[in-house]
């Protein structure tokens, strides 16, 4: 009861804050300072039709760089504090709905997270929103059946080769044209095509491998760590 | 689309979401809040795709809707059902 109390009170500050902030906000009629710069020349600087991707990936790579580091030493942790557990008792088997769900749809998906990572640079999407698409996936495979083998030493080479190719991919960029990162070591080729945009496509693929490799491994060794049944 | 059919539609995910979210608090099984967490990770992913943002929507989907639901559902397991 008390916990309930102490919930909704902490929810009503916070409504109440947002409401206040809400009252102040006004929809801005123009962009402003770097914002007008990369929609001004973000296609031509980087052949990314999708500035989303143009701004994270090529502009602010550095930054989705540390992201990349961030998700890695998180799911590291994660991952030692749940091999420290027992391995418990087989879960209870899924029911047969999921269990023929999860035989038909995970090839769908994977698909469709291969699209978004792919397509990163011509429409929303990218390396994150595509590979936690296909760990998502995996998660259901996990669900349909109780024996799954264990992969999480082909995971984590998966994990490693991929964040390996970025880096690599920047020095690339440092070494031919002085620049860390820098998205034209490869031809930006001509925008709105698949292969265009530079390096980005394949930062794209790295970063999706990645994301999907980490997130799967974080899920089996939740679901092989013990519990109190 | 329509200026008002939008902000119609954003004032009432928002509002869905913030009913959701006092329900997640009230109810008294811990798998009704699990799933209704999720719900209110779904509507913030419709509110997402109405704000002209459908990566952070794909996202949101994905992670927040599906992952950490699953996720949420094994814990309860393993913590030995309801409390």
């Amino acid at each position: 009861m008390i916990r309930t109390i102490v919930g909704l009170a902490i929810v009503l500050v916070l409504a109440a804050i947002l409401i206040t902030v809400v009252d102040d906000y006004t929809v801005p009629s123009a962009l402003s300072g770097v914002g007008e710069l990369y929609t001004q020349t973000g296609v031509e600087d980087t052949g990314s039709v999708n500035l989303v991707t143009a701004v994270v990936v090529a502009y602010r790579g550095l930054d989705t760089l540390g992201e990349v580091v961030v998700l890695f030493s998180a799911s590291t942790a994660v991952v030692l504090i749940l091999t420290l557990i027992p391995i418990g008792a087989n879960p209870t088997p899924p029911s047969s709905i999921v269990a023929f769900t999860a035989g038909i749809l995970p090839g769908a998906i994977i698909l469709f997270g291969i699209y978004i990572i792919t397509h990163g640079h011509l429409s929303p999407g990218g390396g994150f929103p595509g590979g936690a698409v296909v760990a998502s996936a995996f998660l259901l495979v996990m669900l349909g059946s109780n024996t799954i083998p264990d992969k999480s030493k082909f995971l984590s080479s998966i994990e490693s080769l991929a964040g390996l190719t970025f880096g690599l991919l920047g020095f690339w960029g440092m070494f031919t044209l002085g620049q860390f990162l820098n998205n034209l070591v490869i031809p930006a080729g001509s925008p709105g095509r698949i292969i265009s945009a530079g390096i980005i496509p394949l930062i794209s693929l790295a970063i999706g491998a990645k994301v999907a490799s980490e997130l799967s491994g974080i899920f089996s060794s939740y679901r092989k760590a013990g519990g109190e049944e | 689309m329509n200026m008002s059919l939008f902000a119609a539609a954003s004032i009432g995910t928002g509002i869905m979401m913030i009913v959701a979210a006092v329900a997640a608090l009230i109810v008294k099984k811990l798998i009704s809040a699990i799933i209704i967490v999720g719900f209110v990770s779904l509507s913030a992913s419709l509110l997402f795709l109405l704000m002209d943002a459908p990566d952070v929507a794909i996202t949101e989907a994905s992670i927040g809707a599906a992952i950490s639901t699953v996720i949420f559902l094994w814990g309860r397991g393993k913590i030995g059902g309801e409390q």
